[in-house]
Order: C-alpha cells, then sequence, then structure tokens
C-alpha cells in the first residue's frame, strides 16, 4: 500500500514537474560576485559563481571530509631538503570546451595566482615553484612547509589555459569556461545568471539533476521573501532570521539553517600609537562593551554561534576560552585606566550587505554599546560592494577606526589563512587586512602556518587564539552567522559545502523517495 | 518648454476640498499639526521620552500600545534594536524641520533674487535666467540628487544642495512672471525717474508685493521638500544613520515587513501628516492673499 | 509653425547641454574627475592617461568641449565593476523603466479622467467630494510608502499579485499604482475644471438645447475638448515619472535604470551614475518636446503664433 501511494504520488510529481521546461530551477541569491574569474577573486563572495563553473584540487564534501576531487592522489613528501607536494590529476577531466585538464593549466593556475596583481598572492609564499612532470603530473615546491595549503584545498583553480590566453580577461568576463558541473549560458549583472548542466561532467555523482539552472539576484530581504512566497523562485538563500519560524509552518516547504564557513569580527586598526585603539585596554573595553549574547538572540532570531576565537568544529577550538563577559562597568573602568575618562572618538565603519543576515542591524548595534559606554563612534555606512572596490587595490584598504566584517575560516573551519590575512602585519604578501602589528604575534603566525603535523598545528593555533585573545589582537570576533535557505519540496536539494554551502550541486526536480 | 506646460505644484486646487471638510476658515487641524512638527522638532530632547538611538535589545520589537503585547512605556512601539518609534519620529521631525528649513531660506532667496532680475531687466539677463530655469528643469529631480550624492559625502547638507538646486526654479518662475507685470506699474517707473537705485527699487518696491506669493510657496514647499528627503534618505542616499530621520525608518522597517507593521505604517503617516497640513496651509494662504489667483 | 518647431527643437538642444553641463560641474565638484572615473586600482599610468584624455591642464571650458564631444560620440565612461561602456549598461535597463513609466501613466489616467468628468458633472456630489479627498491624500503620501503598503497588504497579506519580478501584466500592476498614485490628484482637478468650464459654454447649451443626449455632450464633446490642457499634464508627468521611477524601482526591485543607478551609486561606480542621469535628462527633455510639439498641433493659438 504504501509503495503504491510512493509509486502514485512519485508519478503525479513527475507528470507535474515534466510539463514545460521540467528541470529547470530557478533559485534566488542575494549577494551577487562581481568577479567570475576565480584566479582574481577579492572576496569570498566571488565563489558563489566561480564555484558553479571551477573546481579545485580537493573538496570538501557534505559530510565535511576533505576528499580528492581533481586529483586523483597527492602527497606530501618532507624526506627531502625541500618539502614538496606531488599531484596526479584525474584522467580525462574535461573543461566546457572540451580541453582535457592538464598539469599545464594547473601551472598557468599558478602563475596567475601568485601574480601580485592577485590579491591572494600571499597563499603562494611559500611556494617556490610549480613544476610539471608530464600531462597528469606535477609537484608543487616549497621554500618552507605552509599549513595554510592543504585547508585551502591545495588553493589552486582549475583554469584552462588555452582559452583564457585565447579570449583574455574580457574574454573570461564574458563567459568563464572550468572543469565545474555547470556551464555558462548567460549573465544580466544585478538582475541573473543562467547556467545549464555540463554533460560531460568527470563526476557522475555530484552532478547536479536540473538540467538549467537560473539564479536571480534580489538583495532586498523582502523581496526576496517574497519571490518565494508568491512562487517566482523555488529555492532562496538567506532566509531572514525574522521569518524562519513563519517559514518553518509553510506546507511544502523545506528550511534548513546551517553554520556558515564564516566567521564575522570586528576588525580594529591598532598600527597607529597616537590612536586610542592602539592602547589594549580601550581594545579590552570594546570586547567588555557589547552584549553579543543579547545580539544573537533579539537581533538574529538566535541564528549565531557566540564566539571567542574559533567556531565549534574548527582547528584550534578551545572550549575553555570563553567570550569577554558583558560588562559595561569593567568597560568604563579601562577606558579611564587607559586615561580616556571623558571617553574616545572613533571612526566606525558599518558594513551593509545581503550576504551576512542582518549584519547592519548588528553593527548599528554594536556602535550604540560602544557610545554607551564611552566609545562614541561616528558610523560611516560602507557598502560590501564598495569595499570590495577598495580591496581590489594590492594594498590594504584603508580603515582607521572599527569595521565589523568578516573572513570565511571554511568547513569545518581552520584559521591558518585567516590569521595570515588579518592579524599577521600588512606587507610583503602578508596581511592584506590586517590593522594590526605585533612582532611577537607575527612570529607565531609564521611558526604556526610553516608546521604541518595536525597535533602541532592543533596545539600552536590554542596558544595563538589565547595570545590573540587576551591582546584583542587581529580584530575581535564576535559571532559565527547561521545562513538559512529554504525551497519547494517540488525541488530535490541538498546543501554543499563550497562557496559558503551555496555549491548548487545536488539539486533537481523532485523524485520520489530522494527528497532531502 | 515650462512657460506653455507650468509643472503644477502640489497643492493645486486641494484648499476648495478642505474647505468642506473643516469649513471655510482657517485649517485650524492642518496648522496644528504643523505646529505639532514644529514644536518636536524644537523641542524633541525635551518632549522624547526616550533617548531615539538609545538601544535596548530586550525591548525590541515591541508593538504600538492598543495592541496586544504593548506596553505604556512604548506608546508606538519599538524597532528590532529596541529603540522607542515615538521618540524616533520626534527626533526626524527635527532633521525634517532643519534641512526644510535652510532648503526654503536658501531656495526662496536665491530663487526671488534671480526671478526678481529676469523680471525687471528683461533681455539678455531674463534670457539667461529663463534659459537656466529650463536647464535646471530638464534634469528631473531624483536623479540630479543620485548623481550629487555620488560625488558629495552623504548627510544634511548634500540634501540642503540637491533641494535647493531643485527648488530655486519654483521661487524664480513665479516670482519672474510676477515682477514682470509689477514692472509696468507706475510707481516703479516713477521711481525711476526720480533716481532710486536699483538695489533700492528692489528691495522697497519689488520685495514687499511678492512676499505674499513667497509665503505661500514656502508653505507649500514644505510638505514637498520632507517627501523629497525622505525619498532620498529612504534609498540610503540622504540622512546617514544614527541621526534619525522619516525615510530613513521606512528603509530600515522594510526588512520587517511582514513581523511588524508599525515600522513602516507610524514614519509614512508623519509624513504624509506634515506634508498633508503643509498643503491646506499653503492653499488658504493663498486663497486668502490672493482669491483671484489659480495658478501656484 | 515652423518658426515655432525650430524655437522649441533649439530649446531642447539647450536644455540637453546644460545638463550636460550639470554632470560636468558635478564630476569637478568632486575634486577629482580622474578618481571618479577610474577603477581603485588604476595605476599611474592609467591616471595620467585619464587625466590627458579629459584635458584636466587645460582651462575649464576647453575641458567642458571634450567633455560634450566625449557625450556626442557616445562615450559616457566605463563600468569598472561590470567592465562595460556605462550607456550600455543603462539603455539595457531603459526598457524596463519606460515599461513602469507608462503603466504608472495608464494607471493615473484610468483613475484621473473618469475622477476628473464624474466630479465636473456631479458638482459637489458625493464623488465630487470622495475624489477631492483622494486627492488631498493623494499628495500627501509618497509613492515609494504607497509601495510600501501596497507590497504587505496586497502581496504578502492577500498575496494577490507578485511583489516582485518583471514580465507579466499581473507584476506591473503594484509598481505601477506606487508610481501612478501622484499625478492622479493634479490630473483630476485639471480634468474637472477644465470641464467645468466647457459644460458652462455656449456650445454645450446649444447641444443641449438641440436635445442631444446628455452623455454624449459630457463624453463625447466636453472630454474632447477638456482633454487639451490633460495632454500636457501627461507628458510633463510622464517625463517626472520616469525621474519618480527610480525610487519605485528600488522598492519593488525593478530591473530598470534607477534601481542600477542606486547601486551604481553605492559601489561607488561614477561612470554608471553619470549614464543614467545624463539618459534621464535626454529622455525628459524629448518627451516635453513631443508634448510641446503635439500641443503646437491642437491649439490653434500657438499655431499661428
Amino acid at each position: 500500500m504504501t509503495i503504491l501511494r510512493r509509486l502514485l504520488a512519485g508519478g503525479l510529481t513527475l507528470a507535474f514537474t515534466t510539463c514545460g521546461y521540467a528541470a529547470e530551477v530557478v533559485v534566488a541569491f542575494g549577494a551577487e560576485p562581481v568577479q567570475v574569474d576565480p584566479t582574481r577573486s577579492s572576496a569570498g563572495v566571488d565563489l558563489y559563481f566561480t564555484n558553479l563553473f571551477y573546481e579545485q584540487l580537493l573538496a570538501v564534501n557534505p559530510d565535511l571530509e576533505r576528499v580528492n576531487w581533481l586529483a586523483e592522489s597527492w602527497e606530501v613528501d618532507q624526506n627531502g631538503a625541500d618539502t614538496v607536494i606531488r599531484v596526479t590529476l584525474r584522467e580525462n577531466v574535461r573543461f566546457h570546451n572540451g580541453d582535457i585538464l592538464t598539469s599545464e593549466d594547473l601551472r598557468y593556475a599558478y602563475e596567475r595566482q601568485s601574480d601580485p596583481i592577485s590579491r591572494n598572492a600571499g597563499r603562494f609564499r611559500y611556494i617556490r615553484d610549480l613544476v610539471v612532470l608530464d600531462d597528469r603530473r606535477f609537484e608543487i615546491v616549497f621554500d618552507a612547509p605552509d599549513g595554510a595549503f592543504i585547508p585551502l584545498n591545495l588553493a589552486l583553480w582549475a583554469i584552462p589555459r588555452r582559452y583564457f590566453e585565447e579570449v583574455g580577461e574580457a574574454g573570461v568576463q564574458a563567459h568563464p569556461i572550468g572543469t565545474g558541473p555547470w556551464k555558462f549560458v548567460s549573465r544580466k549583472p544585478r538582475e541573473e545568471l543562467v547556467v545549464e548542466r555540463f554533460e560531460d561532467y568527470w563526476n557522475p555523482a555530484a552532478q547536479p539533476a536540473a538540467d538549467r539552472l537560473v539564479i536571480k539576484i534580489i538583495p532586498e530581504d523582502t523581496t526576496r521573501v517574497a519571490a518565494f512566497k508568491t512562487g517566482a523562485v523555488d529555492w532562496i538563500d538567506a532566509v531572514p532570521p525574522a521569518l524562519i519560524a513563519d517559514f518553518e509552518t509553510l506546507p511544502g516547504v523545506r528550511v534548513v539553517s546551517l553554520p556558515a564557513p564564516n566567521n564575522l569580527f570586528l576588525n580594529i586598526n591598532a598600527t597607529d600609537p597616537k590612536h586610542p585603539l592602539y592602547d589594549v585596554r580601550v581594545r579590552q573595553a570594546i570586547a567588555h562593551a557589547i552584549d553579543f549574547d543579547a545580539i544573537i538572540e533579539f537581533i538574529l532570531y538566535g541564528q549565531g554561534i557566540r564566539t571567542a576565537q574559533l567556531a565549534p568544529g574548527s582547528l584550534g577550538y578551545d572550549p575553555d576560552l570563553a567570550p569577554y563577559p558583558y560588562d559595561p562597568e569593567r568597560a568604563r573602568a579601562l577606558l579611564t585606566e587607559a586615561g580616556f575618562e571623558r571617553g574616545v572618538n572613533v571612526n566606525c565603519y558599518n558594513l551593509t550587505t545581503p550576504r551576512e543576515p542582518y549584519i547592519k542591524e548588528m553593527g548599528e548595534a554594536v556602535f550604540a554599546y560602544l557610545t554607551t559606554v564611552g566609545i562614541r563612534c561616528r558610523i560611516v555606512q560602507l557598502e560590501y560592494g564598495a569595499w570590495i572596490n577598495l580591496a581590489r587595490v594590492n594594498a590594504r584598504p584603508m580603515m582607521d577606526g572599527i569595521l565589523s566584517t568578516m573572513w570565511g575560516h571554511g568547513l569545518p573551519g581552520d584559521p591558518t589563512d585567516p590569521w595570515s590575512g588579518h592579524l599577521h602585519s600588512t606587507g610583503d604578501g602578508w596581511g592584506p587586512y590586517s590593522y594590526h602589528a605585533d612582532p611577537e604575534l607575527d612570529r607565531m603566525v609564521e611558526e604556526f602556518r610553516t608546521t604541518l603535523d595536525p597535533a602541532t598545528r592543533e596545539r600552536l593555533a590554542r596558544q595563538l587564539a589565547r595570545v590573540k585573545h587576551d591582546r584583542v589582537a587581529g580584530g575581535l570576533p564576535t559571532y559565527r552567522p547561521m545562513i538559512t535557505f529554504a525551497w519547494r519540496d517540488t525541488i530535490d536539494y541538498r546543501p554543499w559545502p563550497g562557496a559558503f554551502w551555496r555549491a548548487m550541486r545536488h539539486i533537481g526536480p523532485a523524485r520520489a523517495g530522494t527528497s532531502h | 518648454m515650462s512657460d506653455v506646460a507650468p509643472a503644477p505644484l502640489p497643492g493645486f486646487g486641494v484648499g476648495r476640498a478642505m474647505r468642506r471638510v473643516v469649513g471655510r476658515g482657517f485649517p485650524w487641524i492642518a496648522a496644528s499639526i504643523l505646529l505639532l512638527v514644529l514644536v518636536c522638532a524644537l523641542g524633541s530632547p525635551l518632549i522624547a521620552p526616550h533617548a531615539p538611538d538609545a538601544i535596548s535589545l530586550r525591548d525590541a520589537m515591541q508593538p504600538p500600545v492598543w495592541q496586544e503585547g504593548g506596553t505604556a512605556r512604548f506608546l508606538l512601539g519599538t524597532d528590532n534594536l529596541g529603540r522607542d518609534i515615538l521618540s524616533r519620529i520626534i527626533a526626524g521631525a527635527r532633521i525634517s524641520v532643519t534641512i526644510a528649513a535652510y532648503a526654503i531660506v536658501l531656495s526662496g532667496f536665491i530663487g526671488a533674487l534671480l526671478g526678481m532680475a529676469a523680471g525687471y531687466f528683461g533681455g539678455v539677463v531674463d534670457a539667461v535666467i529663463s534659459r537656466l530655469i529650463d536647464i535646471q528643469m530638464s534634469v528631473p529631480a531624483l536623479p540630479l540628487a543620485m548623481l550629487f550624492a555620488a560625488v558629495l559625502p552623504p548627510g544634511e547638507a548634500m540634501v540642503v544642495i540637491v533641494i535647493v538646486l531643485t527648488y530655486w526654479t519654483w521661487y524664480a518662475r513665479i516670482v519672474r512672471g510676477e515682477v514682470l507685470s509689477l514692472r509696468e506699474r507706475d510707481y516703479i517707473a516713477l521711481a525711476k525717474v526720480a533716481g532710486v537705485s536699483t538695489p533700492m527699487i528692489f528691495l522697497r518696491h519689488l520685495t514687499p508685493n511678492i512676499l505674499n506669493i513667497m509665503l505661500v510657496l514656502a508653505t507649500l514647499q514644505f510638505g514637498s521638500v520632507i517627501v523629497f528627503e525622505a525619498g532620498l534618505s529612504f534609498l540610503g542616499l540622504g540622512i546617514q544613520p544614527p541621526q534619525v530621520s522619516w525615510g530613513g525608518m521606512l528603509a530600515d522597517g522594510r526588512n520587517f515587513i511582514e513581523v511588524a507593521w508599525w515600522l513602516i505604517t507610524i514614519p509614512g503617516i508623519a509624513i504624509m501628516a506634515a506634508c498633508l497640513a503643509s498643503n491646506l496651509l499653503g492653499d488658504w494662504l493663498r486663497d486668502t492673499f490672493d482669491p483671484m489667483r489659480r495658478q501656484i | 509653425m515652423r518658426r515655432y518647431v525650430l524655437n522649441r527643437l533649439w530649446q531642447g538642444a539647450v536644455a540637453v547641454v546644460g545638463a550636460l553641463l550639470i554632470v560636468f560641474v558635478a564630476q569637478r565638484l568632486s575634486g577629482d574627475p580622474v578618481a571618479l572615473l577610474l577603477p581603485m586600482d588604476a595605476t599611474e599610468a592609467d591616471f595620467e592617461a585619464m587625466r590627458r584624455a579629459l584635458g584636466l591642464d587645460r582651462p575649464l571650458p576647453v575641458q567642458f568641449v571634450v567633455f560634450l564631444r566625449d557625450a556626442l560620440t557616445g562615450d559616457f565612461g566605463h563600468s569598472y565593476l561590470w567592465n562595460m561602456p556605462a550607456m550600455d549598461l543603462v539603455l539595457e535597463r531603459l526598457p524596463a523603466t519606460l515599461e513602469l513609466a507608462l503603466a504608472g501613466l495608464v494607471f493615473a489616467l484610468a483613475l484621473a479622467v473618469p475622477l476628473g468628468v464624474l466630479s465636473a458633472v456631479h458638482r459637489g456630489g458625493w464623488i465630487d467630494n470622495a475624489a477631492k479627498l483622494f486627492a488631498m491624500l493623494g499628495q500627501a503620501m509618497p509613492g515609494f510608502w504607497v509601495g510600501l503598503l501596497l507590497i504587505v497588504f496586497v502581496a504578502v497579506q492577500l498575496q494577490w499579485l507578485p511583489a516582485y519580478g518583471r514580465g507579466t501584466v499581473g507584476h506591473l500592476i503594484l509598481p505601477a499604482i506606487a508610481l501612478g498614485w501622484y499625478p492622479v490628484a493634479a490630473m483630476t482637478r485639471t480634468l474637472r475644471s477644465a470641464m467645468l468650464d466647457i459644460m458652462q459654454s455656449d456650445y454645450v447649451r446649444m447641444e443641449r438645447a438641440i436635445g442631444l443626449p446628455e452623455r454624449a455632450i459630457v463624453w463625447r464633446f466636453a472630454l474632447r475638448n477638456a482633454a487639451v490642457p490633460l495632454v500636457t499634464l501627461i507628458g510633463v508627468y510622464f517625463a517626472n515619472m520616469l525621474g519618480g521611477a527610480f525610487v519605485i524601482e528600488v522598492v519593488f526591485a525593478w530591473p530598470g535604470v534607477g534601481r542600477a543607478v542606486v547601486e551604481a551609486v553605492f559601489a561607488r561606480d561614477f561612470p554608471v551614475v553619470q549614464a543614467g542621469v545624463i539618459l534621464a535628462a535626454v529622455i525628459f527633455v524629448v518627451v516635453n518636446l513631443i508634448v510641446d510639439l503635439t500641443y503646437g498641433l491642437i491649439d490653434p493659438r500657438i499655431r499661428h503664433e
């Protein structure tokens, strides 16, 4: 009986979804990247699109295990004088234009990604060279071992050398080509991206079921929600926390909340000895002045995980390291102790982006809390797009106060790359977003980064986290947001961790019994 | 093109409608609303029950007092940061009135001066000023505002500049027309013959004659400026937080439309009331000063 | 008539040049036009090249001529965010904006014509009073607020119409109401007073005497004549609506010019802002020109001027 009903239901769904363009799925994103070239990416949001078209040597699967992806196998060899990572590529992986992926393409990616005009050139600082052995084998030779390299899935993006050289930068922007599961069809900036399934994709297990995917860009919460409720889209990104409870009551709608691989923090410029923020007591006052538990409960409707430094599950997470408690009296006392009994004036940059739920409101609350204890904020609204634009300059963007911002830690989480980026002092490829300069911490970051042994890395990360915590260095961590997706059960969807859970891999029309 | 098709100004013909509603005489309701707005603006820190930017997360999203779950502490409810809506409306009045005051005085002064010059001197001066008016009117106000928002730092000064740029033509056009007819009057001709200096003629003879019409225009402009400023702030191009503005409140409340209706309803009502009152009072003034005039 | 047309064309040209002048002045107001027009990661050589291209070392009038020349050849700068000519980016969105403005106009007329005629015919009756009340409130409610209220009550609560997207007529209705809201009042009043004048004219009295049915007099004869002042208003309001659409587009996430310009302001993509403003001004001037010329055809006094 059950089987019969299931079959019937399945048949009906099938009949229903196969009329018209059966396997087209329409989704809505809140934020939109500008860049579609993974070797020119300057912000995590760029992954939203690049991840559809491009892939790396390793990947994290939905069970949060790191697995071989374009690499058939790889090994770390520390027996010789240098650390070497040897990689063998999978056979017969094709780009969308039919070209076969070879070692030369990875060599080309290395050249482009380590080019100083790339924002993330610092990720290749310890690499001396990438040597091609044959079509499918190459080795990466390190000056010193690099602990960030493996958590970044070996950092390289598979791009087709021949195509890139042929069409140039503008050609790649107009029509990106990679090995990924989706082929580029068309794009209207600020409106939509249309992609179709890549039939020759090498990995059937990770191939989407939908024939076509239309990604609408709807930054406004209200309109994105209305688009979903009125049926214009089948899936939405970033369900506003205030509406999650309401969504859970909608019939035929599935809702899932996941910890985002992104840690939010207040970046604090502590590099100017004449500025109050240079004084550790002022920074500690900031840490004590804000009631983040209340922010998470009332502004985010509980959709956040309070962090002292790192989130649970991450390398270096220390359950004994507690966040600074909310204590405005202590904050005022610290200010007085630092000689600022009349308070201080600080520029506060409030980042706004549809990418992080209620980040604008969170920023307003944070700056209001600060003002209450005497750290008077002059608030400047900073739109994420403008900030990324600033960050394209291959120098640290100017920020002379406090900025509410975020950094991706990956899943399950590893602080090596973020700490290289915003804790280590800036310069020489280090600290592209760093507003801190502490030689001792620099040494610790370098030691941590050049260690490969997992147990030692865990110990060093915890040590570093404590010192960073005590000195409120490299900014003040706040929380790891939860991100909520909703979809109608006419589609079959399972979140994949790539691109901040927005890797559209398991998505297609619903089939009987396969919904998750 | 403006002389063939003058854009109708807000308030056109509304006065007669209202007279049926509130009687033929002075529009008491409108005047009271405007007075209330002014009192709020002048005394906002004293009147407001709470500091407008004081957050209190545990009091977030309280509905207005008359709805279930509301409390008398927050008569009009609170927003998502627990800020008191009533206090914010009062503080918003201050910003709106301040901006309107600067904008009205500046655009009125510039517009009247240019209008008088055009009407009085005629000839090349008139041609140049009339062309300037045409040019200014060929760029719609909102796109113009966006242009300036892109090059100037956002805030009150930018908003005032944009409003003055948009509205001086109102005054200039009407004052020009008025002076054109005044100029032919005997006493002006006599003054000229008697050797009275031009600035004196402007000050003594022209200005008193256009004061009434200026007052009408200014009253009507008040409502218009409030809506314009609200629009800019709603887009995020006008008043910047933490300063409170009615348009900004609407923008903030937008994300909570489905859970807190009061966040977008109440500031909108404030805008509407202020604008309505200024339109009604402006119409009444116009009818009182010059019952024959129907063009403004 | 020919002189009238030439005169209007000349005025239109002056207005467009004037609008370009305003944009030019705004560029210079920022202090450094080069910084506005180049991406943040531009090299010193890019800066030098742009400075030369704009003629910044030369006197301002010469710079303006250079600016005009670029504008006439269709060069309004390059969107550095989207890596395409700024004017192409806004032109791509123009159809959506025109569609919205037209729909707004249709809504305004659909409401204003019957209201105006009926309130003139039943002067002092309940329709007249209701129309007045509506006009009074209508003029005080900002369109973007009306839009928000429509989203809450019509789209979200009643779920009658979609609140987002473009494509079907259903998608157009709410934004069109929000945009067409404001001019309804003025249009109604204009039509009403024109109708009142005509209904008291000798012609109408004569037609009544002949025994023509009242309905025919009102809707055929009177309305046709009363429509003349409305025609000019339509042009002005259509042009104004194109500007007003800039806010309504943001409220309804309508993919038009206005939304692109607002986003460009936030992303500091000045060439797009500049292209959008110039486009708006040109359309504004052209629409007014068309209206004036049409008016000249309708109104014999102007034709023989």
